[in-house]
C-alpha cells in the first residue's frame, strides 16, 4: 500500500537544519548556596529523521533537558530552536500553539484521557487545533498500531502496552518535526516495551520521523540511531548506531 | 494525632477559611434570625409597655365578666378600687394612676374632616408617668395637648376635638386645643392605627372619660422583687373580684402578646429558610471536605505508612472537622449578630412596621447556631472521613490516578425515592386542586424528600444527557461532558444543593405570581368596585358626578339608586337601582354580583333567604300606580350588594328612588400612591358637595394586597439567595477538586496543546453543565410546587388562576447557569497556572 511521507514543515526540510537545537542552556532552580544546576550549559543538536536517545544517571539533568527541548518548561538561560522558530522567546500561548502544531508527545505514564476512548485521544491534538486527521494517513497509522478492534474502548479497558501504543500514534498522526518520549516503556514489561521501541524506530526509518527519548534503559537505548550522554548537567558524550553493550559500557564510564 | 491534625489545619488555614463560608453563611443566617425575633419580641414588649415599666401593680376588669359591655360600671369599679388603693399602708405606694381613656373625633388643621383618635389623660408627675416627648412639653392645664406622630399635627397647632358621650342624654361637646408636644411612641405598633391625643387628667373627665385601667408603684420605684410583690399582693387583696391585678411586666406581655404573635409567625417561616441553608450548606461541607482529603490523599497515605491506624486517620479528620465547625459557626455567629444589628439599624430608620429599636442577643440563639453549624459539620464530614480511612498506605508512594467511583447504595436510594415520590405526588395533586392545604403541604415535603433521593440517579443521568448536547461545541465542552459524570455521587450532591435552592426560589416566584393572579381575581370578585361614594341625606347630583368623572386618575362613575321595593311573595325590601349598560363599564367583576340584565332582579343569597326568594323563579314588583313589573329572580350566593333592579325598574316601582351612591371606577395601573391620591379628591370633592357623605375607596385594598405579596416575594428570594449562594460555593468547591484530581490530565492537556484558555472553558463548561442541569431541572420542579401550592392555598376560596412569570423563571435558570460559570473563575485559574511539566511529573 503506497503511503504517503510525512512533510515535516519546510523550514525544517532546509538542507542541513537540525530539526531541535539548543545552545548554552542552563536551568537553575534555588538561589544563592541553594541553588541547583539542573542544567549547566548544555549546547546539542538533533539531526532531522533521526532516533536519538538521552541517556544520564538519575540527576543527570536529561527529563529537564527534554522539556526544555519541547517547549514545556523554561531555561534560566540559552535559547532553544525548534527549525529556525526560537521557542525560548515565545509566549506561553504561543508555545501551547506551537506543542500543539509541531511536536508529539509519548510520557512515561498517564498518556491518555480516562473520559475519552482510544480513538478519541489519538485525535486529541489534531482537534485541539481545530484539524480533520489525513484519512489515508490516519489508516495507516492505526493499522501500524494493531488496534482497530480497540479504538471505541476507554483507556482503562486497555493494557499498559496498549495504551503506549495509542500514545505513540497520537504523537505521529499531526505528523509533527519532533517527538519527543520520556521514559516511554518505563511501566511496560519487556514484551510491550519492544513492541512501543519497534513502533518508534518504524516512525523514523520508514516515515523519516524525528524522534527524541528520553530513557535509562540501555536495551531501549539500542533502538536509537544516536545516544548523547548527559551527567551533572552536562553534555558527556555520544554513541552512534549503539547496541545496548556499548550504552552499557558508556555509563559505567560515566557513573566511575 | 491532635498535633499532626492542628498542624494541618494550621498548613491549610486559608482554604479551610475560603471553603468554610458555607457553615459561616447558614449559621449567620440561623443567629440572625433568632437575634432579630428576640430583638423584635424585646423592642416590642419595650414600646408596647412603656406605661407598666414601672408599676408594681395593674389593675383592669377581668375579660369576660362583663358580657353586656357597660364600660361606665367597670370605670365606676375601678374608681372605687382606685380609692381603696389610696388607703393602702403608707411607705409601700409611691403612685397610684388611674388612667382614663376614650375616643374622639380631632379636625386635625388642613383637613375638611375630622379623623378618630384616642384620647388619654396624661400621668401625674411621679414614677408611673412614662410619656415622654419628641417635640414640646406634655400638657399641664384643660386646653392643652399632646399628640402622637400620626395626627401630624404639630406643637402650636389649634385642633377642634369633639366628644361623643357614651351615655345617650348628653350632648355632643366641640372643643379648641393647642397642640404643647410630640408625644414618643417609637416602636408601638399601635401607634400607626389610630392618631393619639394626651391631654390632662380634668380635660379627659370633661370628655366623660372612663377610668380604664390603675397602675400602682411601689415605693423605692421597684417594679420586681419581693416589694413590688408585697404591693401586688396588697393590690390584689384590696380590689374586688371584677377586677384584677396583674404585675406590670404580665401587663406588658399581655398587651405585646396581641403583636407578637405575627413576629413568631414569621420567625418561624425564617428558620424554614434557615433550615434550608443549613441543609445545603451541609451537602457543600461534605463536598469540601471530600475536597479538603482529597488533596491530601498522600498525606494521609503517608500516616498510615508510619503507622497511624485507621481509627486514627478517621479520628484526626473528624476532629479537623470539628475544629473547623466551630470555627466557623462562631464566625457565622458573629456574622449574623452583626447581620441582626444592620437590619435592626435599618429597619428603625425604615420605621418598618415589625419594632427592632433594642437589639437583643439571647445567649440561647448563639449557642443554637454554634451547635448546630459544628454538628451538621461533623456529620457532613463524616462521609469524607470514611473515605479517607480506606486510603491504602502504598497510596503515598503512587501517582495519583482518580479511580472511577461507583455509588453504592444507589439502588436502595432509586427505590426509596420511588416509593416516596410516585404516591405522594399524586397525593400532592390530589389535595391540591381539592384545597386541602395540610395534607398537601405534607404531601409536598415527602414527595421533596424523594426528589432529592431519586435526584442522586437523575442529576447525573440528565447531565450526561445535556452533555450529548454541547459535544458538538469542541474539544473543552467535549471534555467537560465527559468530566461532568466521571463522578456521579458528587455531581449530584453538588446539583442537588443548587437545585434545593433553585427548586425553592421558582416554586416562591411561580407561587407568588399565581397568587397574585388567583387573588386579584378574587378580589376585584369581592371588591368590584374601586371607590364608592355614598350620600345619606341628599342625593348625589349629575353636577357631582361629572366633576367626579373630570377628575385625573378617575375612569368613570356611574349613579346608583336607593328605593324601596314591594315584592309580590310578600314584604318589601330596600333595593338599588344600576344602569347595567354603564356600571359594567365600571365594575371590575360580575363574578359574584352579576348586573341585572333585562326582564332580572339580582338578589344577594343572604337577602334571598330573608325575602323566601329562589333562583329562576320569577316575582312581580309592584308600582305606586297599581301596575306590576314581572322579573326573573338571579340569586347571587355571594354577592354583598342586597337587591339589585335595573334602573327603569326600581323607577317603575318606587318613582322617588334618589341617587343615594355612586360606583367609580380608577384608571389601570395607578400605583397606590397616587390611587390614594385621587380617593383624596374624590373625597375632597365629596364632602365640598355633600357634608353627610362617605367615600370608600375599596381599591386600596387590592393594591395594598399586591403590594405585601411583592414585598413578601422580594424578601423570600433574598433569603433564598442565600441558599443558592451557599450551592455555588459548592459548585466552586466540587470544581477545586477536580482541578486536584485531575492535575496529571490537565498536564498532559497542556502538554498536548490545550491553551490556558481552553483549560478554563472546560471547568466553565463543566460548571455550566451541572448549574444549567440543576437550574433546569429546580425551575421545572419548583414551577410544579409553585403551582400545587397556590392550588392548595386559594382551590377553596374559588378558581385558580395559574400564572407562571416565564421571564424570571428563564431568568433563575440564566442566574444560576452564570453564577456556575462565575464559580469556575478561580478553580480555573488555579488550573491554567499550573505548568504541564509539574503536573506530568507528580
Amino acid at each position: 500500500m503506497p503511503v504517503p511521507r510525512p512533510v515535516p514543515s519546510p523550514e525544517v526540510l532546509r538542507a542541513g537544519a537540525p530539526a531541535v537545537r539548543a545552545t548554552g542552556l542552563r536551568k537553575t532552580y534555588g538561589r544563592g548556596d541553594a541553588a541547583v544546576h539542573a542544567l549547566a550549559g548544555v549546547d546539542v543538536e538533533f539531526t532531522r529523521g533521526e532516533f536519538t536517545a538521552i541517556m544520564g544517571p538519575s540527576g543527570s539533568g536529561k527529563s529537564t533537558l527534554m522539556h526544555c527541548l519541547a517547549g514545556l518548561d523554561t531555561a534560566t538561560a540559552g535559547r532553544v530552536f525548534l527549525g529556525d522558530t526560537e521557542l525560548t522567546a515565545l509566549r506561553d500561548a504561543e508555545l501551547t500553539r506551537l506543542r500543539r502544531d509541531r511536536v508529539g508527545f509519548v510520557f512515561q505514564s498517564f498518556n491518555l484521557l480516562p473520559v475519552l476512548t482510544a480513538g478519541e485521544n489519538l485525535v486529541l491534538p489534531l482537534q485541539l487545533a481545530g484539524r480533520t486527521p489525513d484519512r489515508a494517513w490516519h489508516e495507516e497509522v492505526v493499522t501500524r498500531l494493531g488496534l482497530r478492534e480497540r479504538l471505541r474502548h476507554k483507556p482503562s479497558e486497555l493494557s499498559g502496552g496498549q495504551q503506549q501504543r495509542v500514545a505513540v500514534g497520537r504523537a505521529l498522526l499531526p505528523r509533527p518535526d519532533v517527538v519527543f518520549a520520556d521514559e516511554p516503556t518505563g511501566n511496560l514489561d519487556s514484551r510491550a516495551g519492544a513492541e512501543v521501541l519497534g513502533l518508534l524506530r518504524a516512525s523514523v526509518r520508514e516515515f523519516g520521523q524525528t524522534v527524541v527519548m528520553v530513557t535509562h534503559d540501555p536495551v531501549a537505548a539500542g533502538y536509537a540511531d544516536r545516544v548523547v550522554l548527559l551527567a551533572d548537567g552536562r553534555l558527556a558524550g555520544g554513541l552512534s548506531d549503539p547496541t545496548p553493550d556499548d550504552v552499557i559500557d558508556a555509563l559505567r564510564t560515566l557513573g566511575a | 494525632m491532635l498535633r499532626t491534625t492542628l498542624a494541618q489545619l494550621r498548613a491549610h488555614g486559608a482554604r479551610v477559611l475560603a471553603s468554610c463560608l458555607a457553615v459561616v453563611i447558614a449559621v449567620a443566617f440561623v443567629v440572625a434570625t433568632l437575634v432579630l425575633n428576640a430583638s423584635a419580641g424585646a423592642s416590642l414588649l419595650d414600646a408596647v409597655g412603656k406605661p407598666f415599666t414601672a408599676a408594681a401593680a395593674v389593675v383592669t376588669p377581668v375579660r369576660g365578666t362583663d358580657l353586656d359591655g357597660d364600660p361606665v360600671a367597670t370605670g365606676a369599679a375601678l374608681q372605687a378600687a382606685e380609692r381603696s388603693l389610696r388607703d393602702l399602708p403608707a411607705g409601700r405606694v409611691a403612685q397610684v394612676a388611674a388612667d382614663r381613656s376614650t375616643g374622639v373625633q380631632v379636625q386635625l388643621p388642613g383637613r375638611t374632616g375630622s379623623t378618630y383618635a384616642q384620647a388619654d389623660a396624661v400621668t401625674a408627675p411621679g414614677p408611673l408617668r412614662w410619656e415622654g416627648v419628641l417635640a414640646g412639653r406634655l400638657p399641664a392645664a384643660a386646653g392643652e395637648v399632646a399628640v402622637s406622630e400620626r395626627t401630624g399635627a404639630a406643637v402650636g397647632d389649634e385642633l377642634t376635638v369633639t366628644v361623643v358621650p357614651s351615655s345617650e342624654d348628653g350632648g355632643e361637646s366641640t372643643e379648641r386645643v393647642r397642640v404643647v408636644g410630640v408625644v414618643d411612641l417609637t416602636g408601638d405598633p399601635t401607634a400607626r392605627y389610630a392618631g393619639r391625643v394626651f391631654a390632662t387628667d380634668e380635660q379627659l373627665r370633661t370628655w366623660d372619660a372612663p377610668v380604664t385601667r390603675l397602675r400602682v408603684a411601689a415605693a423605692g420605684g421597684a417594679a420586681a422583687g419581693p416589694a413590688a410583690e408585697e404591693v401586688l399582693g396588697a393590690v390584689a387583696a384590696a380590689v374586688p373580684g371584677e377586677l384584677a391585678a396583674v404585675s406590670g411586666r404580665e401587663a406588658a406581655e399581655e398587651r405585646a402578646s396581641a403583636f407578637t404573635g405575627d413576629a413568631a409567625a414569621l420567625t418561624s417561616v425564617l428558620l424554614v429558610f434557615g433550615a434550608v441553608a443549613v441543609l445545603v450548606a451541609s451537602l457543600v461541607i461534605a463536598n469540601t471536605f471530600a475536597v479538603l482529603l482529597a488533596q491530601r490523599t498522600r498525606d494521609l497515605a503517608l500516616l498510615r505508612c508510619v503507622g497511624a491506624t485507621r481509627a486514627q486517620v478517621s479520628r484526626s479528620v473528624l476532629l479537623e472537622a470539628l475544629v473547623v465547625g466551630l470555627l466557623a459557626s462562631l464566625a457565622g455567629a458573629a456574622a449574623g449578630t452583626g447581620l441582626a444589628a444592620v437590619v435592626a439599624r435599618v429597619a428603625a430608620d425604615a420605621d418598618s412596621p415589625v419594632p427592632l429599636g433594642t437589639l437583643q442577643v439571647p445567649v440561647r440563639a448563639l449557642v443554637a447556631g454554634v451547635v448546630v453549624g459544628t454538628v451538621v459539620t461533623v456529620l457532613a464530614a463524616l462521609a469524607p472521613a470514611r473515605a479517607a480511612t480506606r486510603v491504602a498506605p502504598l497510596a503515598a508512594l503512587r501517582p495519583l490516578v482518580p479511580a472511577p467511583v461507583r455509588s453504592r447504595g444507589g439502588l436502595l436510594r432509586l427505590v426509596a425515592g420511588l416509593v416516596l415520590t410516585v404516591p405522594s405526588a399524586a397525593a400532592l395533586v390530589l389535595f391540591s386542586t381539592r384545597g386541602a392545604l395540610e395534607p398537601a403541604v405534607l404531601a409536598g415535603a415527602v414527595s421533596f424528600v424523594g426528589v432529592v433521593l431519586l435526584g442522586q440517579r437523575l442529576v447525573p443521568a440528565a447531565v450526561g444527557l445535556a452533555g450529548r448536547l454541547v459535544r458538538g461545541a469542541g474539544v473543552p465542552a467535549r471534555l467537560a461532558a465527559g468530566n461532568a459524570v466521571r463522578n456521579p455521587r458528587r455531581t449530584a450532591a453538588t446539583a442537588t444543593a443548587l437545585l434545593i435552592g433553585v427548586t425553592l426560589t421558582t416554586a416562591m416566584v411561580v407561587g407568588a405570581s399565581s397568587t397574585r393572579a388567583t387573588a386579584g381575581d378574587l378580589l376585584e370578585a369581592g371588591y368590584p368596585t374601586d371607590v364608592v361614594v355614598s350620600s345619606w341625606e341628599e342625593p348625589v347630583d349629575d353636577a357631582l358626578l361629572e366633576r367626579l368623572r373630570a377628575l385625573p386618575g378617575v375612569a368613570g362613575a356611574v349613579p346608583v339608586l336607593e328605593g324601596e321595593v314591594e315584592l309580590s311573595t310578600g314584604g318589601s325590601t330596600s333595593a338599588s337601582g344600576v344602569d347595567t349598560a354603564a356600571a359594567a363599564g365600571v365594575v371590575r367583576s360580575q363574578q359574584r354580583a352579576p348586573l341585572p340584565a333585562p326582564g332580572e332582579v339580582v338578589v344577594a343569597g343572604r337577602s334571598a333567604e330573608a325575602l323566601g326568594l329562589g333562583d329562576g323563579q320569577d316575582v312581580e314588583v309592584s308600582s305606586p300606580d297599581g301596575t306590576a313589573v314581572r322579573l326573573r329572580v338571579v340569586v347571587a350566593p355571594d354577592s354583598e350588594q342586597g337587591t339589585v333592579l335595573r334602573t327603569e325598574d326600581l323607577l317603575r316601582a318606587d318613582p322617588a328612588a334618589p341617587v343615594s351612591t355612586a360606583w367609580l371606577r380608577l384608571d389601570d395601573g395607578l400605583d397606590p400612591d397616587a390611587q390614594a391620591r385621587v380617593v383624596d379628591d374624590v373625597t375632597e370633592v365629596v364632602a365640598a358637595a355633600l357634608p353627610s357623605s362617605g367615600v370608600s375607596g375599596v381599591v386600596a385594598v387590592r393594591t395594598a394586597f399586591d403590594q405585601v405579596l411583592t414585598t413578601m416575594l422580594l424578601v423570600v428570594t433574598g433569603l433564598l439567595g442565600v441558599a443558592v449562594l451557599i450551592a455555588l460555593l459548592g459548585v466552586g468547591n466540587t470544581l477545586a477538586l477536580s482541578v486536584v484530581e485531575r492535575r496529571q490530565e490537565s498536564g498532559l492537556l497542556r502538554a498536548l496543546g490545550l491553551t490556558r484558555r481552553q483549560l478554563r472553558a472546560l471547568l466553565a463548561w463543566e460548571a455550566l453543565l451541572v448549574a444549567g442541569v440543576a437550574g433546569v431541572l429546580g425551575v421545572v420542579l419548583g414551577t410544579a410546587y409553585g403551582l400545587a401550592g397556590t392550588s392548595s392555598v386559594l382551590a377553596a376560596e374559588g378558581p385558580v388562576v395559574l400564572d407562571v412569570p416565564w421571564a424570571q423563571v428563564a431568568g433563575i435558570v440564566a442566574v444560576a447557569a452564570l453564577a456556575g460559570v462565575l464559580a469556575s473563575v478561580l478553580p480555573g485559574r488555579r488550573a491554567a497556572l499550573t505548568s504541564p511539566v509539574a503536573a506530568i511529573a507528580d
